[in-house]
């Protein structure tokens, strides 16, 4: 046996904790513009109403905070090479459990980014004359955790996550062309693809219970299967970061 | 030299990128405590062999042990037994400031020395506020120095540390490499093509060409048994076989041929006067000059 003294490695809730705070660091900026945008957008919109006596300010953002939240892990990871011989992979913890160090540090960032948000919602329904109880049930905490995971199985899954993204978009994108050409769009634009309308429309029904006051067994399953669907698909692309695999 | 005392030791280690061949079983040993230079032309697979032991890069065959561990099956306990230093000058961080990077690789390594981290931040003249994309190529391996020294790692891994430096810094900056050795037992494997630069720090020299380790040994015994003879030959002489083996480079001026040969000198003068050749000078090769010579025997097709 060696006669050398080894070193440690680093407890994983410390490798967590300084993800964490570098990650909040590196995303400092762009929240900034984010936050700019949402308070000037926001307000632009609440005194609109008010000035011309609408009914008052119904927000949801369901659609545009899930959509945020799956391309939110880009930014999270946009200094790291994920693939091949990048620092971050130097360091002495292992790969599978410090890439899910980061996707939890991002996790908790984008928390605290809904929770602004979801106070940024209720300062404005008590501006805009909304029962606040109607614009709490609107929080898209989970819409957003389960984009956010598969957001960040995608980029942590996929060697070139950009490529495949904007191909799928341009591929759904084409598909809806398609439906235009030949004169069918209200026919829904998936239906040339096989199996798509048929898939297409069971995510929407999944996503229903979160656009309206859901049952509470709707809303629990619907959550169950988009939570168990973004973990499995995280769980898969952590794989392709093991020890043992080729990089 | 017993096979426990190995920091680093690999076995028939091969790697390949597409058709290119970056490793073909290599089999280094390095022991504990030395300064292993390791010497090749670009793309030689000198990078590749530190990514191997570090777990960057898996091999085809053959496996890597660091200390005793087998690289691929405790990826992170062998990287926190290393202080690594890569060829490249820039940094996947370059917005942050030197200070925080520091404060980031601090938090990995439990054995972090705050104290010596603050010191070697002062004799490499880093300053905390820079930020990192500000850095020019010397500031940035003098702050990949401080990264890497700063846990006192049992193992490191440099390649190309004087990359980017000015003669001046190079020669401080080697010296306070020196004496971190003095200070930490540590043993260091340098991957290099400035051979001239590490020359005064290695014990023991390993080359790599083309993927394959040509040559290993202590520095003492390259000097000893890799020598340059000028003999006198007659005319039409052609060298016998047992002479062709181990010449690493040959050149030949009427009737005189100057030989870099490998083996004991008494051994060799005995083989060549054997052989009809009378052996006029003996001269010792500089470092440089044998590596150079174990490369162009391989280049030679």
């Amino acid at each position: 046996m060696s006669a050398v003294t080894l070193q440690a490695t680093p407890r994983w809730i410390d490798a967590v904790l300084e993800q964490v705070r570098v990650t909040g660091l590196s995303l400092r900026r762009d929240a900034l513009v984010v936050v700019a945008a949402v308070l000037g957008v926001g307000t632009f919109l609440v005194v609109g109403e008010i000035l011309t006596g609408g009914p008052g300010f119904d927000s949801d953002e369901t659609i545009p905070t899930a959509l945020f939240s799956f391309f939110y892990p880009f930014l999270v990871w946009r200094n790291d090479k994920r693939f091949g011989p990048a620092f971050l992979w130097t360091l002495p913890v292992d790969r599978r459990r410090l890439a899910l160090a980061k996707v939890l540090a991002g996790f908790v960032w984008l928390m605290v980014g809904v929770a602004f948000l979801a106070t940024w919602l209720l300062a404005l329904a008590l501006l805009a004359d909304v029962s606040p109880g109607r614009m709490v049930t609107r929080i898209p905490f989970i819409a957003t955790i389960g984009a956010y995971l598969l957001g960040s199985a995608v980029v942590l899954g996929l060697r070139h996550a950009v490529r495949w993204t904007l191909g799928t978009i341009g591929f759904l994108f084409l598909m809806g062309l398609v439906g235009d050409v030949v004169n069918r769009p209200n026919d829904g634009e998936w239906k040339y693809v096989p199996g798509a309308e048929a898939f297409f429309s069971m995510v929407l029904q999944f996503m229903t219970p979160w656009l309206s006051v859901p049952e509470s067994a709707q809303w629990a399953m619907t959550t169950f299967l988009w939570f168990g669907a973004g973990l499995a698909a995280l769980w898969a692309a952590l794989s392709r970061h093991g020890e043992r695999r080729r990089h | 030299m017993n096979a426990e005392s190995f920091a680093v030791a690999t076995h028939a280690l091969s790697m390949r990128y597409g058709k290119q061949t970056a490793l073909d079983a290599v089999d280094l040993r390095v022991p504990e405590g030395a300064v292993y230079v390791l010497i090749g032309a670009n793309g030689a697979g000198k990078s590749t062999a530190m990514k191997v032991l570090l777990n960057l890069e898996r091999p085809d065959a053959g496996r890597a042990e660091v200390f005793g561990l087998d690289t691929g099956a405790h990826g992170p306990e062998v990287r926190a037994q290393i202080g690594y230093m890569t060829e490249s000058h820039e940094h996947d961080y370059p917005w942050m400031t030197c200070g925080r990077l520091i404060r980031h690789v601090a938090a990995h390594y439990p054995a972090w020395d705050q104290t010596y981290a603050a010191r070697l931040m002062e004799v490499f003249g880093v300053r905390p506020e820079r930020k990192v994309r500000t850095l020019s190529k010397g500031e940035s391996r003098r702050l990949q120095f401080v990264l890497t020294l700063a846990h006192r790692p049992p193992l490191l891994l440099l390649d190309e540390p004087t990359d980017g430096l000015d003669p001046v810094v190079r020669n401080r900056t080697l010296a306070h490499l020196a004496e971190h050795l003095a200070d930490t037992p540590t043993t260091v494997v340098i991957a290099t093509h400035h051979i001239h630069e590490v020359e005064s720090l290695a014990d023991y020299v390993g080359v790599l060409s083309a993927g394959r380790l040509v040559a290993q040994m202590s520095r003492d015994e390259l000097r000893r048994t890799v020598r340059r003879y000028r003999v006198e030959v007659p005319e039409g002489w052609e060298a016998p076989a047992e002479l062709r083996t181990p010449t690493l480079r040959r050149s030949r001026g009427g009737r005189e041929v100057q030989w870099t040969l490998t083996g004991e000198e008494r051994d060799v003068t005995a083989r060549l006067a054997a052989a009809g050749a009378t052996v006029r000078e003996v001269t010792p090769l500089a470092l440089e000059e044998t590596a150079l010579a174990f490369m162009a025997e391989e280049e030679t097709p």
